[in-house]
């Protein structure tokens, strides 16, 4: 009788344990049953053995796709029109790559990637920037910028990424970004046979070496290039046009009064781009993102003001919202209605639209006349 | 009985005040930026000046316009009638002179700014919110006889959070009343969440004993937070949002928000606190109320949904701030004793007391960086329940 109960309770254990591996997101399902059904038969070490066996198998099919879906793609550089020799050239890079990326350690590529899945918003915009966005397999849920981007499935990120997922989308590679994932998460991915390449700009210096590297992976190492002067040049320009003397100071609201102000400090893409106008972030000595009181934005009393907050087409816009607080109305930006509502993340995510963000910062603060 | 353990005594009621004054006073004129005492005064003394004299000449206009209309509908009238009239306008007119002469410009610049504005309205909506948060902490302790016994613990807070969620992920506003879809949503969910969980401990205990209600509270509370995990999966777009108020800030708090707080603290606290007879009762025992010929189901639910009251106003304003309906009566009944004759108001000064200067604190500990207040809460909260605790119990 006891025997019986006992079992039972092993079947029963067995059979959940069964569903549960099943019941994931691969979307092999089949030969994932069939595993499980051998794994059922045999003990658990052997059942591991096959998971292996069919995660090899796997693998060669994406080589064997890999090889076909990249011919492709250099038959289409060296299709595409009006493109000069050289940069057709860049598209064709082959051979082993070798990176070093900036958690500082070194990865070596077989080729160029073909299947690339990145999980932060940034680093697709910079695989779109370099022109390989047709490399991406997937993307973080919040990646959205180009709209192109969108079309590409999206897959958990941050604290809820899903192995699982990532997996079934068989990349050759994933970017992620030190922030907002964890070492955790690369240690499981490259278990799993995923190259992970980590991406960590903290500064505009850190976007530039984060391009190259991405464009080094990707066999694009023109592209990034071009797409580095180019942010370069605009920053260059801006910067010499810029006539501030830090006299002027301004105020960057990233949360609204509503849910607590919170600003970006020292040591934010915001900051550096202001001290590349001429203008001083008023509140310069906090560190990072912080949440600051509202006493102290009306004392430091800016001349300007940038909000991120979002609009959802209810109630007043971010501007009028400022504009109408109480006690804000001997702030000079308010006097002067300078408040920039930048609502696309320009400034706040380490991508090539840095530059795009401070010219439009450059066009808030010295007039559009002045381009 | 004593006079102890009768109700509170009118200097007891001075002290209290007294104190809750200081400290209110002291919250104001400290702050992140350093304001002189003296300047603090009187761009005080101007505000209320120049409001009280708006409000006067306000006053005066309707009563010297229905005046004028008497005078205008006062042909057909005897003429003496008429001069009485006229005589009164000109004591009107004489009033407006003093008022005009004694009326304070709007104080402006900087500090009345900071003062009027920002601090003023702040201090009162924390006090009024420490205040709400520890008499319904104060009474959900002695209806449910149980220590632990909290907003938090109930699930209502969780409930208002959760409405207010809603709110702003899927952004319930009311045209021309700013903060009023969160509020609104706020208490309607305290409400649904408490006639939830009443519902069901009903189902299970006819009684409402005073475990059913906690455990159908606690697991209300997580059921909650995984649907508001949702929500936010739902709502990705807002989540900065989201996350930003689920940490609780009283920044940006007005003199609406203070005046919101203020109606549901005389409504659902005074009425709290003329059942606290009924909740001594209560202490105890639910049997021992019964015999004595207490309504019981009536008396709790009244208290129950009085509490969800003021729980959704407090959460849809500050967000949900821990620690003081739970910590405060605690602390306020080792001092005034377990008589809620005594323990509600008193509890009302403290959690006013308390919560002030956790925000003092927050708001000037790191300058000029905010501390989240909850944060801050939980903090001193915790630290000091343990020291009082661990006192009170080596000496007894």
């Amino acid at each position: 009788m006891k025997n019986r109960k006992f079992l039972t309770a092993v079947i029963a254990v067995m059979l959940s344990c069964a569903l549960a591996a099943c019941g994931g997101q691969t979307g092999t399902q089949q030969t994932t049953i069939a595993a499980a059904a051998e794994a059922a038969a045999e003990t658990a070490a052997s059942a591991q053995i096959t998971a292996e066996e069919v995660t090899k198998a796997a693998a060669e099919e994406t080589v064997a796709e890999n090889a076909e879906a990249k011919t492709e793609a250099s038959e289409e550089a060296s299709e595409a029109g009006g493109a000069s020799a050289e940069s057709s050239a860049a598209g064709e890079v082959s051979g082993p790559v070798t990176i070093t990326d900036m958690l500082g350690r070194e990865i070596t590529l077989e080729q160029p990637a073909t299947r690339v899945v990145a999980l932060t918003p940034s680093d697709c915009e910079i695989l779109f920037a370099i022109g390989a966005g047709d490399t991406l397999v997937g993307r973080g849920e919040y990646c959205d910028y180009p709209a192109a981007v969108l079309d590409i499935p999206a897959v958990q990120s941050g604290a809820e990424t899903n192995i699982e997922e990532i997996l079934a989308l068989e990349p050759q590679l994933l970017i992620m970004s030190a922030m907002s994932q964890t070492e955790e998460q690369a240690a499981q991915l490259e278990a799993a046979g995923v190259q992970v390449v980590i991406s960590d700009a903290q500064d505009i210096a850190g976007v530039y070496t984060a391009i190259e590297m991405i464009g080094k992976l990707m066999g694009r190492d023109e592209s990034a290039a071009e797409v580095i002067d180019n942010m370069k040049a605009i920053f260059a320009e801006i910067e010499e046009k810029s006539t501030g003397d830090g006299s002027k100071t301004i105020y960057f609201e990233v949360s609204p009064l509503e849910y607590g102000l919170y600003t970006a400090g020292a040591h934010t893409f915001m900051d550096e781009v202001a001290n590349m106008l001429g203008v001083k972030n008023c509140f310069a000595d906090v560190e990072g993102w912080g949440a600051i009181s509202e006493e102290q934005v009306l004392k430091r009393n800016p001349d300007y003001i940038m909000t991120i907050t979002m609009y959802y087409g209810e109630g007043p816009t971010p501007e009028e919202e400022i504009l109408g607080r109480a006690g804000w109305e001997n702030v000079t930006a308010v006097k002067n209605k300078a408040i920039l509502n930048l609502v696309d993340n320009e400034l706040s995510r380490p991508a090539p639209r840095l530059a795009d963000g401070a010219r439009k910062l450059y066009d808030f603060v010295y007039g559009e006349d002045a381009e | 009985m004593r006079s102890r353990s009768g109700r509170f005594s009118f200097i007891e009621f001075v002290i209290f005040v007294a104190v809750t004054f200081a400290v209110f006073c002291l919250c104001v004129c400290i702050g992140s930026v350093s304001i002189p005492l003296t300047d603090t005064l009187s761009v005080i003394w101007d505000g209320v000046r120049y409001h009280l004299g708006r409000l006067g000449m306000a006053v005066i206009q309707v009563v010297s316009g229905s005046g004028a209309e008497a005078v205008g509908g006062a042909g057909t009238v005897p003429g003496g009638v008429s001069a009485t009239v006229e005589s009164t306008g000109a004591v009107i007119s004489g009033g407006n002179g003093v008022l005009a002469s004694w009326l304070a410009a709007k104080p402006e610049g900087l500090q009345a700014s900071i003062i009027l504005s920002v601090r003023l309205p702040r201090v009162l909506c924390v006090a009024m919110t420490g205040a709400a948060l520890a008499l319904a902490g104060g009474a959900m302790q002695g209806l449910l006889k149980n220590p632990l016994a909290d907003g938090s613990t109930l699930g209502v807070s969780s409930g208002a959070a959760l409405g207010a969620v809603i709110a702003i992920a899927f952004g319930v506003r009311f045209p021309g009343l700013p903060f009023a879809g969160t509020m609104v949503m706020a208490i309607l969910f305290a409400f649904l969440s408490l006639v939830l969980i009443l519902t069901l401990a009903y189902r299970l205990d006819y009684s409402l004993a005073t475990n059913t209600i906690i455990l159908i509270g606690v697991i209300f509370s997580m059921f909650v937070s995984s649907l508001m995990n949702i929500i936010v999966t739902f709502a990705a777009d807002r989540i900065q949002h989201i996350t930003f108020w689920t940490m609780g800030s009283l920044q940006g708090a007005s003199y609406q928000n203070a005046l919101v707080l203020l109606g549901v603290l005389m409504l659902c606290g005074g009425m709290i606190l003329r059942r606290a007879q009924e909740l001594n009762a209560f202490a105890i025992g639910e049997d021992n109320a019964r015999h004595i010929g207490v309504d019981v189901r009536r008396v709790k639910l009244v208290i129950l949904i009085m509490v969800s009251g003021l729980i959704g106003v407090c959460v849809s304003i500050g967000g949900s701030i821990g620690f003081v309906g739970l910590v405060t009566p605690h602390i306020v009944r080792m001092l005034v004793g377990p008589n809620h004759r005594r323990l509600l108001p008193a509890s009302l000064f403290g959690g006013a007391v308390f919560l002030m200067l956790a925000d003092l604190a927050a708001r000037t500990l790191l300058n000029p960086i905010e501390l989240p207040i909850g944060v801050v809460t939980s903090l001193v909260g915790a630290v000091v329940f343990v020291v009082i605790f661990y006192r009170s119990r080596r000496r007894s």
